[in-house]
C-alpha cells in the first residue's frame, strides 16, 4: 500500500508539488493522471527516495520514505523514464546486477527471473547483450530489473511511452498479473484509454494538486460529461477555472 | 556496505573489460607508447652521442705539417678540407672552425715555435661550439705531445713542466645523467597512469548518467557512499594494472630490446622498479577518483572528457613547467599530485636517496584525496541536478 499526505515539492519559485494526498491499496491499480508537468513524476519521484520531501508525508507499506528511504527501496519497484541498459552486458547480467545489490539469493532471483522471461517472452534476448536493444526490448530488461527483489508495491512512471503496440500490451498483460498476486500497483500516464482500461482508481493531477479521484465511472459522474477524455479536460481543469473565477471576481 | 562494493566493483571490471576503448587506450598508453618513445628516444641519444663523437675537423694546408697530420690520425681524427672561401662562411655561421697550418709550420717548428689559426666566429657559437672545443683540445694534445719528445729528447723529465697536473672530475654519474635524459620514463608512467583509466572514470559517472543507468542505480538499497567506492575501487584496480603494465613494458624494453648505448647508462634495478611500484600504486588510484569526481558533472561521456582533458593537460606540463622553472628537490614538491611522484621517481632513477618520507607523504596526498573524492562524488549523487540532468 503505498499513502501520500499533502505531500510538497518547489523546484526555486516552482511549486511542482502542492499538497498532494492520496492512497494506492493493495491488489488494485492506481493511475495517476494528469497533463505534461502536472507533478506526476515529481510525486512518484519523492515516493521513490530519489528527490527529498519538502514537506508531507509518503509512506510504502507503513515505511516513512523520509525516515527509512533504503526500507522504501525494498518495500517498492520504480521504473523511472530513465530506462538505461549497460550495453556491454547481457539482459542477463543486467538483472542480476540489480539482484545482487538488493541482496536477493541467486537461486531466489532465477526463479523470479523465470517468470517474467514466460510472462514479457524474453526468451531470445536475455542472453544476448543489451547493446542495439529496441525501446521495448530495453523495457523489458529495465522492468524485470526493477522488480527482481519481488517487491510488494510496483510504481511505473509513464510505462508505455515510446512503445510498440505489442510491448504496450505485453506491459498491460504485466500490470494485471502483478494485480491479481495482491500487489499495488501505480502507475502514472497521460494516455486516457490506458488508465480507463487497466486502473480501478484513478487521480487525477494538475497544476501539483489533485483534483479529482475515482473510478472511471465516478470520474465521468463528477465531471457530467460523457467520456473519460471530457472528463479529464474538465476535471484536470478544476484549479484553472477556479482561478480564473477567483480572478474575474 | 563491503557486498555492495563487490558487488559494484566486479560488475564494473566486467563491463569495462569488454569495452574496446578502455581496453585500446590501456594498450596504447601502457604497453605501447612508453616502450615506443623509449625506444625512439635512445635511438635519439645514441644519434647525438655519435655526432658528438664524430671527429671531423677541417684543416687549411694540411700538407704543411705532417706531424699534425699524423696525431690528428691517431686520434681518430678525420680531416676535411675546408671550402675556399670559409672566412666568410664561418662569418656567416655556414662553416665549421677551421685550423689553418701556415706554409712556413714545417721550417718553425723544426727550429722554435710555430703558428697555427684557429678560425672561428665566436659570435656564432652555436654552430661551431663543439668543433671549436675539439680543435682546440687536439692542438693542446699535440702540443704537450711534441714538446714532451722534446724534453725527452734533452734528457728532461716531462714532470718538470708539469707544476700543476689537473685532473677533470665529474661529479655528476653516468645515473644521473641518463636520469637527465631519461626523465620520460616517469613521464610516461605517471601520465600513463592519468590517461589509462579515463575512460572507464567517465564511463562509470558521467557513462551512468548518459544512458539514464544512475536513476534506477540510485534506487537500489544500498548507500551512495557504498556504490561510489565499488566504482572507485574498479577504477583503481584499472590504474594499478596500467601502472603495472607500463613498468612492464619499460623493464622489457630495456632488458630483451637491444638498444645501443642504453644498457650501460640506464639499468633498472628490482629495488628501484619496487620504488616506482609504490609510487605509482598510490598515485593511480588517487588519479582515478579526482577524474571520476570532475567526470561526475558531465552529463554526457564528451562533456566529461572535456573537463576531465583540463587535468590531464595539467598532469602533463608538469614535468615541463618543474624543468622550466627548475625546481630543486624540495619537501613541498611532495605536497602536490604529480610534481611529488615525478621527484621521488626521478631520484630513483638517480639513484639517489628516498626516505620514508618520500613514499610517505605522497600517499598520504593521495588517500586523502581518494577519501575526498568519494565522499564528494556521494554527495553529489544526492542532488537532483546529478540525478535527473540529462543531455
Amino acid at each position: 500500500m503505498i499513502k501520500v499526505e499533502n505531500l510538497r515539492k518547489q523546484f526555486g519559485a516552482v511549486k511542482a508539488v502542492d499538497g498532494v494526498t492520496f492512497t494506492a491499496n493493495s491488489g488494485a491499480i492506481t493511475g495517476l493522471l494528469g497533463p505534461n508537468g502536472a507533478g506526476k513524476t515529481t510525486t512518484i519521484r519523492m515516493i521513490g527516495t530519489l528527490i527529498d520531501i519538502d514537506s508531507g508525508l509518503a509512506l510504502i507499506d507503513n515505511v516513512n520514505v523520509a525516515i527509512d528511504p533504503d526500507g522504501a527501496r525494498r518495500a517498492c519497484g520504480l521504473l523511472t523514464d530513465s530506462r538505461g541498459v549497460y550495453t556491454r552486458m547481457t539482459a542477463r547480467e543486467n538483472i542480476r546486477y540489480y539482484a545482487e545489490l538488493r541482496g536477493v539469493e541467486i537461486a531466489r532471483s532465477e526463479k523470479t527471473l523465470a517468470r517474467f522471461i514466460e510472462w514479457l517472452d524474453m526468451k531470445d534476448i536475455l542472453d544476448r547483450r543489451t547493446e542495439g536493444f529496441s525501446q521495448g526490448e530495453r523495457m523489458k530488461v529495465a522492468i524485470v530489473r526493477a522488480l527482481i527483489h519481488e517487491p510488494t508495491n510496483v510504481i511505473l512512471d509513464e510505462p508505455t511511452n515510446g512503445l510498440d503496440v505489442m510491448s504496450t500490451r505485453a506491459l498491460r498483460e504485466l500490470i494485471k498479473r502483478l494485480k491479481s498476486e495482491g500487489q499495488t500497483v501505480m502507475f502514472s500516464s497521460h494516455v486516457m484509454q490506458e488508465v480507463a482500461a487497466l486502473c480501478d482508481e484513478i487521480i487525477i493531477i494538475s497544476h501539483g494538486r489533485v483534483t479529482a479521484q475515482g473510478t472511471t465511472s465516478q470520474l465521468i459522474e463528477l465531471s457530467g460529461k460523457q467520456n473519460l477524455e471530457d472528463a479529464f479536460i474538465a476535471l484536470s481543469d478544476v484549479l484553472n477555472t477556479a482561478a480564473t473565477r477567483k480572478e474575474a471576481a | 556496505m563491503l557486498a555492495t562494493i563487490v558487488t559494484v566493483c566486479k560488475k564494473e571490471l566486467l563491463d569495462h573489460l569488454r569495452d574496446r576503448r578502455t581496453a585500446a587506450m590501456i594498450f596504447f598508453l601502457s604497453i605501447a607508447m612508453g616502450p615506443l618513445l623509449l625506444f625512439g628516444l635512445t635511438q635519439f641519444i645514441a644519434s647525438v652521442e655519435k655526432k658528438a663523437e664524430a671527429r671531423e675537423v677541417y684543416v687549411q694546408g694540411k700538407d704543411n705539417s705532417p706531424e699534425i697530420v699524423n696525431y690528428f690520425a691517431r686520434q681518430d681524427v678525420t680531416i676535411k678540407d675546408p671550402k675556399p672561401d670559409f672566412r666568410e662562411l664561418i662569418k656567416n655561421g655556414k662553416h665549421d672552425p677551421v685550423l689553418v697550418i701556415p706554409k712556413e709550420f714545417a721550417e718553425k717548428f723544426s727550429t722554435g715555435t710555430a703558428q697555427v689559426e684557429l678560425v672561428f666566429d665566436d659570435t656564432r657559437q652555436d654552430s661551431g661550439k663543439v668543433s671549436i672545443g675539439v680543435l682546440r683540445r687536439l692542438m693542446l694534445g699535440f702540443n704537450a705531445e711534441a714538446s714532451t719528445q722534446r724534453l725527452i729528447a734533452r734528457g728532461i723529465s716531462p714532470q718538470l713542466t708539469r707544476v700543476v697536473d689537473v685532473q677533470d672530475v665529474n661529479l655528476g654519474t653516468a645515473a644521473q645523467r641518463a636520469a637527465g635524459l631519461l626523465f620520460i620514463i616517469p613521464w610516461i608512467t605517471l601520465l600513463g597512469c592519468v590517461s589509462g583509466v579515463t575512460a572507464i572514470a567517465i564511463d562509470v559517472t558521467a557513462g551512468e548518467r548518459e544512458r539514464g543507468s544512475l536513476e534506477p542505480l540510485l534506487m537500489n538499497p544500498v548507500s551512495r557512499a557504498g556504490l561510489v567506492t565499488g566504482k572507485w575501487l574498479a577504477v583503481a584496480l584499472y590504474g594499478l594494472t596500467v601502472a603495472t603494465l607500463t613498468m612492464c613494458g619499460f623493464a622489457l624494453t630495456l632488458n630483451f630490446v637491444p638498444l645501443p648505448n642504453l644498457a650501460s647508462v640506464l639499468s633498472i634495478s628490482p629495488a628501484q622498479y619496487f620504488g616506482f611500484a609504490i609510487t605509482m600504486f598510490s598515485f593511480a588510484p588517487a588519479m582515478g577518483a579526482l577524474q571520476m569526481l570532475i567526470a561526475t558533472y558531465g552529463r554526457t561521456y564528451k562533456e566529461a572528457q572535456t573537463y576531465v582533458s583540463y587535468l590531464i593537460m595539467a598532469v602533463s606540463m608538469a614535468p615541463a613547467i618543474s624543468m622550466l622553472a627548475q625546481f630543486k628537490d624540495a619537501t613541498w614538491q611532495l605536497f602536490v599530485p604529480m610534481l611529488g611522484q615525478l621527484m621521488v621517481i626521478t631520484r630513483i632513477l638517480r639513484g639517489e636517496a628516498v626516505t620514508t618520507i618520500h613514499y610517505l607523504l605522497p600517499f598520504a596526498i593521495n588517500a586523502t584525496l581518494c577519501l575526498v573524492a568519494v565522499v564528494l562524488i556521494s554527495k553529489l549523487l544526492t542532488k537532483e541536478k546529478i540525478i535527473f540532468g540529462r543531455a
